[in-house]
């Protein structure tokens, strides 16, 4: 059987002497889409930034398509074929659109810190850059300046920034994060165009967005995961019902 | 033994001196995140308007000008921070903390030369008051001269009223808080932008006095800034950034090395002669053998530095990553 | 930022631009032929390489470093050994090898840039400002230290005329220099704008404007900086070789705070934010230096006050100045700030003359003293220690500042208007 692609063994992660995550294990396998959800201060984003690399856990382990991962930095992590979004986007404000996402290819087309290759020759990372920018829908906004687009607008570029390296595991932390209920439903269309054939493992809010895109469903509270299910068999558990006392879990 | 001691009390009075410069530094900078590239050059005017205050008052009432000018040019010195920082840094404060650090250092440059047009380029006469000017004791046969006794008593008081403010008073408080979360202090009815001026008046008030009691006792000249100027700043990223202690340790660890450093006369020929090698100035690298310490003395605190930031890229205590 | 620099790509061919440069320096020194201005021209060429060199780790790696002269000096230091040695005669070759020199200065520049850079970009930000400024006092203390190499106080001498003259060229003349001065000029110009458009220089403004998301596309943030930053320091290192034979003499002051300070003040004066703005700073900075100190002895407290007016109120530079009035022209918008701006030009101006008439006569009384208090000023004989001529310079200089004061606010709110109107349309080209 082939290894999972992203596997979390007992993960645990304490701040001074607060446990935030308390031995969280998941598996999650190859080309599946996996929600996160949870209560506010889960530990949903500190999960992420365990995974990604951005803190180092206290215990436990992370293994990514088998190969163990635990304490890399971020970088090591990325080329190794997994990518984050953030929550609060975190673009290049000076670059134009397309200039960001082009950053975005050249590692993983092999670039590296190359200062003899000319950038306009380079038709891999423009063909790449051209065709994630017409998925993400910014093809008009492409010599803009990051920094002026719009709330929903750099959102998007945060997606496509985060798939253009062609990571195979796609970590995306609340995507739709503020958006109005049509952007949402423009962005999970995104989400699920741009994600196809790849492993997406998100952390979400909005239930409509998770129950429309996720293959399977974890529920985390107080650090720990209580239920990991398919999307019908979350909703009837009563675990998870009582986590949310009663209020998102049943909507729709 | 006689050269450990005053070497010993010399180093120590010098670390102060640098600390009592290092600490207003830390302070500002922790407080409002922005390096005073400038904080040397208040240290430089602290001392020229002492003198300039001790001479002018010296003709009039005699004896009384340098301790009047202890009261008066550190608050002269922060009255002009405090118009720097209200009318320059405020304005520069919403692009970050490069331009703030460009400012200070276009203003470090402007100041240097403002003291030229005023004063001159040569060394003007600042000397220590006859009160305080012979010797508090002798070790063997080398006098301890009272007044680095002085600067002793005075970088310590000031240390004192310093901690005594930060954890005793409301002041020191709020700016505690305003260090950390400068909106939710705002929120809460301080006035920020106040606290700013008054932390980086204050900052600049205790380079100042530095200045007034440093001044005489080294020289007073348009280059004292730029001597002393990099040095504090190894001094605050040795110590580690943010962290008082760290530069309380680094001042009197780089006072202590420089100042034996600048006694010693000893160099590694002596060592490589005493093993048995002979070292004649044909032999390769003679110019590196024969260096005395005294000579290497300048370098030794930049040395530090590389060590730390290769060893301990942190500092010695430092907290805040800058 | 008050306006939003948006990218405003010029469509002029590029070889155009490129073509028209290369005739503009060799057509320059034709123009202005005397000796003077041929030495001016050949010290801009050098300080626009430093200055560009300069540029790829501040404005394009957001690395602000106060020791930059650290490289550009020891590349200064080896060349001039290198030259040196090519005189002493124990390298026989029929041509002669003084336009190579630079490289050798430009290698060893590279050099300690992997030694020194290894150290200083293990931080960044602030802390890395200060490591730099750490590094070149090291640096400077040390070149005092080794006399054989770095020639103590008085530095070391060459001669250039060395070697078999090419062509008849040897050098001597300094129009000779001028050209390849101007020669190197070009080809680091190019060279340094096509590193722009490599994937290690896109990825150094990457890391420059967010080092933590560079991260998570797959750059370690430190190696990059590392790598623009022994670039950098090659480059440096060839502007360092060129003054070793320009001026045939190296000193300690080559790798002092002052050279590192000058660079800094060329490079933000210009503009950091655009490829040609440190051109235009290093054309500024050189000819304040060089022209103006022989008219006055305050010209480091002029350039020192342009300086942090330009940080106070033009942080984008020169450069950016031109660009976005440009802009406002190309919206023919300019009309409404013509009166705006005469009001700020001409309260600058009685501002500036009350200030230089203050300073001079201060610095004539305190450094001139010797000679009399008599001095000239604008043209005019006047008394320096006289109480009238105070007067009078005090009040021009309370009268410009005052009318300048409100002149600025008057114009800001303009400008201010200007720009909002500019973005309103761009808004509604975008279809936003």
């Amino acid at each position: 059987m082939a290894a999972a692609a992203l596997n979390l063994v007992d993960l645990r992660k304490s701040f001074g002497k607060t446990e935030i995550i308390r031995g969280v294990s998941l598996s999650v396998a190859r080309g599946e889409r996996h929600a996160i959800i949870g209560p506010n201060g889960a530990g949903k984003s500190t999960l992420f930034n365990l995974i990604s690399g951005r803190f180092g856990s206290t215990s436990g382990r992370i293994e990514l398509n088998g190969e163990d991962i635990t304490g890399r930095r971020p970088f090591e992590i990325n080329r190794k074929g997994l990518s984050r979004s953030f929550q609060i986007t975190n673009i290049f404000p000076r670059m134009s659109v397309y200039e960001n996402v082009r950053c975005a290819t050249l590692y993983a087309l092999g670039y590296r810190y190359s200062c003899w290759h000319r950038l306009a020759k380079l038709a891999d990372a423009a063909g790449r850059a051209e065709d994630v920018l017409h998925r993400i829908g910014l093809r008009s906004r492409r010599d803009t300046p990051a920094g002026t687009l719009t709330y929903a607008e750099q959102r998007a570029l945060e997606i496509g920034i985060t798939i253009a390296g062609g990571a195979e595991v796609i970590l995306l932390d609340e995507p739709t994060a503020g958006m109005s209920r049509s952007e949402s439903d423009r962005a999970v269309e995104l989400i699920r165009r741009v994600t196809e054939g790849r492993t997406l493992v998100m952390v979400e809010h909005d239930m409509s967005v998770v129950f429309g895109l996720a293959d399977r469903i974890s529920v985390l509270v107080y650090g720990e995961i209580i239920a990991t299910d398919t999307p019908s068999g979350i909703r009837g558990n009563r675990a998870v019902q009582e986590a949310y006392l009663g209020t998102t879990a049943a909507e729709p | 033994m006689e050269f450990f001691v005053i070497s010993l009390l010399n180093g120590i009075s010098y670390g102060l001196l640098l600390f009592m410069l290092a600490s207003g530094l830390t302070l500002i900078f922790s407080m409002m995140g922005v390096l005073n590239f400038a904080h040397a050059s208040f240290y430089m005017i602290g001392a020229y308007v002492a003198y300039q205050i001790s001479t002018w008052l010296d003709e009039l009432l005699p004896g009384t000008g340098y301790w009047i000018a202890l009261v008066v040019a550190p608050l002269v010195v922060g009255v002009l921070g405090a118009l720097v920082e209200r009318y320059g840094l405020r304005r520069v404060h919403k692009w970050g903390h490069v331009p703030e650090l460009l400012f200070t250092f276009g203003l470090s440059y402007i100041i240097v030369e403002l003291v030229q047009i005023i004063w001159g380029r040569a060394a003007v006469p600042y000397r220590v008051p006859p009160e305080l000017d012979g010797s508090l004791f002798t070790v063997y046969a080398t006098h301890f001269p009272a007044y680095r006794g002085f600067m002793m008593l005075v970088a310590a008081l000031m240390l004192l009223a310093i901690w005594l403010m930060f954890t005793r008073t409301r002041i020191g408080l709020v700016i505690q808080a305003a260090l950390a979360h400068p909106d939710t202090v705002e929120a809460l009815g301080h006035n920020v932008p106040r606290v700013f001026m008054l932390t980086f008046g204050g900052g600049t008030a205790l380079a100042g006095l530095a200045g007034v009691i440093g001044g005489n006792a080294y020289v007073t000249e348009p280059s004292m800034a730029a001597l002393v100027g990099s040095i504090i700043f190894v001094v605050v990223v040795v110590g580690g950034m943010g962290s008082l202690g760290g530069a309380f340790i680094a001042s009197l660890l780089i006072g202590l090395m420089q100042t034996f450093a600048i006694g010693i006369d000893w160099a590694p020929i002596a060592l490589l002669q005493s093993l048995g090698f002979e070292i004649v100035p044909a032999t390769p690298l003679y110019s590196l053998w024969s260096l005395k310490l005294s000579q290497v003395a300048p370098v030794l605190p930049y040395l530090l530095l590389v060590l730390i930031l290769v060893l301990r890229p942190k500092g010695l205590m430092g907290t805040r990553e800058g | 930022m008050e306006t939003t620099i948006r990218f405003a790509p010029i469509d002029v061919g590029r070889w155009f631009v490129w073509g028209a440069t290369a005739l503009l320096f060799a057509v320059l020194p034709l123009v202005f032929s005397s000796g003077f201005a041929i030495t001016l021209l050949s010290q801009m060429g050098i300080m626009v390489i430093f200055a560009l060199s300069y540029n790829m780790i501040f404005g394009q790696g957001g690395m602000l470093s106060f020791g930059h002269a650290v490289y550009s000096g020891l590349g200064a230091f080896f060349a001039i050994h290198a030259l040196n040695w090519i005189g002493s005669g124990q390298l026989w070759l029929p041509v002669s090898l003084v336009p190579l020199v630079p490289l050798v200065g430009g290698v060893f520049g590279a050099v300690f840039g992997v030694v020194f850079g290894y150290v200083t970009t293990k931080k960044a930000g602030t802390p890395f400002a200060m490591i730099t400024l750490g590094i070149g006092e090291m640096v400077f203390s040390a070149s005092l230290m080794f006399p054989a190499f770095f020639g103590g106080e008085g530095g070391i001498s060459s001669n250039r005329v060395v070697g078999e003259p090419f062509l008849g060229i040897t050098f001597g003349p300094g129009l000779q220099v001028y050209y390849l001065i101007a020669a190197w000029c070009f080809a680091c110009m190019v060279a340094m704008f096509a590193f722009t458009h490599t994937p290690l220089g896109r990825i150094a403004n990457a890391v420059r404007d967010n080092p933590e998301r560079a991260e998570f596309i797959g750059y370690n943030p430190q190696r990059v900086r590392f790598f623009v930053l022994v670039v950098s320091a090659f480059f440096a290192g060839i502007a360092g070789g060129l003054s070793a034979i320009n001026f045939e003499i190296v000193t300690a002051e080559n790798v002092s705070a002052i050279r590192s300070g000058g660079v800094l003040l060329a490079t933000f004066i210009g503009g950091t934010m655009f490829f040609f703005g440190p051109i235009l700073g290093a054309v500024v900075f050189v000819f304040f230096a060089v022209a103006l100190s022989d008219y006055t002895k305050a010209w480091q407290f002029y350039l020192g006050v342009f300086f942090v007016a330009m940080v106070m109120f033009a942080p984008g530079g020169v450069a950016s100045l031109i660009l976005t009035n440009l802009r406002v022209m190309k919206h023919r918008l300019f009309g409404r700030l013509r009166d705006p701006y005469a009001g700020v030009l001409l309260s600058g101006l009685v501002l500036l003359a009350g200030v230089v008439m203050v300073v001079e006569m201060s610095y004539h009384l305190t450094l001139n003293f010797a000679a009399g208090s008599r001095m000239r000023l604008f043209g005019f004989e006047v008394d320096s220690a006289a109480p009238g001529i105070w007067l009078l310079a005090l009040g021009v200089l309370a009268a410009g500042a005052l009318g300048f004061e409100v002149m600025r606010r008057r114009f800001a709110r303009e400008w201010g208007a200007v720009q909002a109107e500019i973005e309103e349309r761009s808004r509604r080209e975008a279809g936003v």
